[in-house]
């Protein structure tokens, strides 16, 4: 289903490209080029697949659970400020104190806001796409703040707004060596986002907390009756969820940028919805999915440098893919195998 | 601080200019909530809205055409999540989502093969502001209300025509109770699927509506992503604004003086501390989660939103 999906949309996008005066064959090629076309080319595609996989997990233990993280963007936006204040604050403590401070702090505070959301849904009955929406917006303007004229403005700093850089024990290191692939940039982070995936299975399927989140999100009354507090539960879901997002934007942070700076890592948290949804919430499918957003997004921009096609392209596929898959009856429909009738149970 | 930046004639028509495209997002979504479906995409049909309006203007060079057309656009892609929450009964909020991340894409793809690095063209026709002579002489007011869009007088008109609509007649009674019970709804008559897809083209039209008076009025061209969360603040206004027209526009007006604070506070201090004028602009965010959650009065979602419906008759 989801190769499908796939499929469906570059086939649209494909017309797209046709109508507006280009070869879909060059264009694709160029895509395909861009992101794997050379190794330097590949670890570019791996650098942006480390926080959408992050990102995706974040969403996908939210929809495990039930449910809807829209708020992974900002929940990445405080972990990143949060790992930038503190790797930023203490520049001087030696790699094996600040390293975890820095990762600690990214977490924390990714989690922190995350549980909000949890919060205000157990307590209050806040259905946690609007708060997560609204979450959303304030961060970016409190990181305007911050970065523009805040206590977390670099001093002397001319450009975009950013905060001071962090200290190099804070900095995850460049893995692969110069000499292999010249100029490459991934960074330690990738064994993060890897370990990550592997906590992702343990802890919803190796462990009794994750039997129960599972529990609730197939029925939440059904788990009431099994003695599982939902309530309790959507709390340290949230907070997970945002955790897994808040990692990302540490990762940023520390491997990629070493400071924060406003406008950073636009976009992330919505392309993981699409990487959950197509990853079907399974830790494989969404490290193959961020994976192929992240290409996606690698190829675009070298699709637009070499082929003249604008690299929005990539957003259209990745709507059209989220799209058949939201609307997935439709294909079920068309292919015949169930009517939209049952699908809905 | 000179009490200017907080009440002067020029706040108050930053206000209203800047709550205008919000309030139009807002009765767009006060429209498809009430008759219980979610539309987040109402920043994507604005967008569309926003682009197509300038690209109608640029080849026909005809204001009615233009806004036509950025009205069509919006109710394309409502008309998407339409099919897709109704018809096929998807998940309203990934509909959406897909449908902001496509009108985007399709939006800034399209600006980027049609007028490449340069932009859109300079010297489309412009929409019409309401010049208002006689109120020059009246202080702050005339000031605030003497040049405005003729849109935004659109958006006044249209306030009154929907709560009217909504809680005056028998259509709008109709059309809540699709959104309140819409089992009960179907029981005495009421076509549930197509009250509802009314509703969504509707909300499409509204919102791109804002997007035109984006476009056209306040900007005079098109650029990527230019819509910038407006939407999304619509929401938010509808929820502040309990899902009624007025509540809509006076949310609306609250959100577009906190943008208009932020902007003419800009660099004043306060016994020596600079005003974190960013910090304005979180405002409505705040506001919207406080009043869900009912610290800030109570603010109740209709009881079906969201939820897709199937037929007893199936």
């Amino acid at each position: 289903m989801p190769v499908i999906s796939v499929l469906v949309a570059l086939f649209i996008g494909a017309i797209f490209v046709l109508i507006s005066g280009h070869n879909p064959i060059r264009a694709y090629a160029a895509l395909i080029l861009g992101a794997f076309g050379s190794p330097y080319d590949i670890s570019e595609t791996l650098v942006i697949a480390v926080p959408l996989t992050l990102a995706g997990l974040s969403v996908a233990v939210a929809f495990r659970t039930g449910l809807f993280n829209i708020g992974a963007q900002g929940q990445l936006l405080v972990g990143a400020l949060a790992a930038g204040w503190t790797g930023s604050q203490f520049p001087d403590l030696p790699g094996i104190v600040l390293l975890p401070l820095t990762l600690i702090s990214g977490v924390l505070g990714g989690a922190g806001y995350g549980a909000i959301a949890g919060w205000l849904k157990a307590t209050r009955g806040v259905n946690e796409v609007i708060t997560t929406i609204m979450q959303n917006y304030i961060v970016v303007f409190v990181m305007h703040w911050l970065l523009q004229d805040g206590p977390m403005t670099a001093p002397n700093a001319a450009g975009t707004p950013a905060s001071s850089p962090i200290g190099a024990g804070a900095i995850l290191p460049v893995i692969i060596p110069n000499e292999l692939v010249p100029l490459s940039r991934l960074h330690a982070g990738i064994v993060l986002a890897v370990l990550a995936v592997i906590l992702f299975w343990f802890l919803l399927w190796r462990t009794s907390l994750g039997y129960e989140l599972r529990a609730v999100g197939l029925g939440a009354l059904a788990a009431a009756q099994a003695g599982i507090d939902p309530k309790r539960r959507m709390v340290l879901v949230m907070a997970i969820a945002g955790g897994f997002a808040g990692l990302a934007g540490m990762i940023q942070v520390s491997g990629l940028f070493h400071r924060v700076f406003d406008g950073f890592s636009a976009g992330f948290g919505f392309d993981a919805i699409a990487v959950a949804l197509l990853g079907k919430n399974s830790p494989i499918g969404i490290t193959l999915a961020a994976i192929l957003f992240a290409a996606f997004a690698r190829g675009g921009t070298l699709m637009q440098a070499n082929a003249g096609i604008s690299s929005h392209l990539v957003e259209v596929i990745e709507a059209l893919v989220l799209f058949v898959i939201a609307a997935e009856t439709i294909v079920r429909a068309i292919a015949g195998r169930r009517g939209p009738a049952q699908a809905l149970a | 601080m000179n009490i200017e930046v907080l009440i002067g004639a020029g706040v108050l028509a930053a206000t209203l200019r800047l709550a205008t495209p919000i309030a139009l997002a807002a009765l767009g979504g006060v429209v498809t909530e009430r008759s219980g479906v979610t539309n987040i995409a109402l920043e994507g049909c604005m967008l569309m809205g926003a682009f197509f309006a300038i690209f109608a203007a640029d080849k026909t060079g005809s204001l009615p055409v233009a806004i036509l057309v950025g009205l069509i656009a919006g109710v394309a892609l409502a008309g998407l999540h339409a099919l897709a929450s109704i018809t096929f009964r998807a998940d309203q909020i990934v509909s959406g989502m897909a449908l902001n991340i496509l009108a985007l894409g399709l939006t800034s793809y399209l600006d980027y093969e049609l007028y490449g690095t340069t932009g859109t063209p300079a010297s489309l026709p412009g929409v019409p502001t309401v010049d208002l002579g006689f109120l020059s002489a009246i202080p702050v007011l005339g000031g605030a209300f003497g040049h405005q869009s003729s849109i935004l007088w659109v958006t006044f008109l249209l306030v009154i025509v929907l709560e009217l609509f909504l809680f005056r007649t028998v259509p709008g009674l109709r059309l809540r109770a699709v959104g309140e019970h819409p089992r009960a709804a179907e029981t005495v008559g009421i076509d549930v699927r197509r009250t509802r897809y009314w509703a969504v083209l509707a909300s499409g039209a509204l919102a791109a509506l804002g997007g035109v008076y984006l476009s056209m009025a306040v900007a005079g061209s098109f650029t990527d992503g230019m819509t910038n969360g407006k939407g999304f603040i619509g929401l938010a206004a509808m929820i502040f604004g309990r899902w009624k027209p007025v509540g809509a526009l006076i949310a609306s007006l609250i959100f577009g003086y906190g943008d208009a604070l932020s902007v003419s506070l800009q660099g004043v201090s306060i016994a020596d501390v600079r005003i974190p004028v960013q910090l304005l602009s979180t405002i409505p965010y705040v506001l919207t989660i406080l009043a869900v959650a009912g610290f800030v009065g109570r603010s109740r979602a209709p009881a079906a939103d969201g939820l897709p419906y199937e037929s007893e008759g199936h």
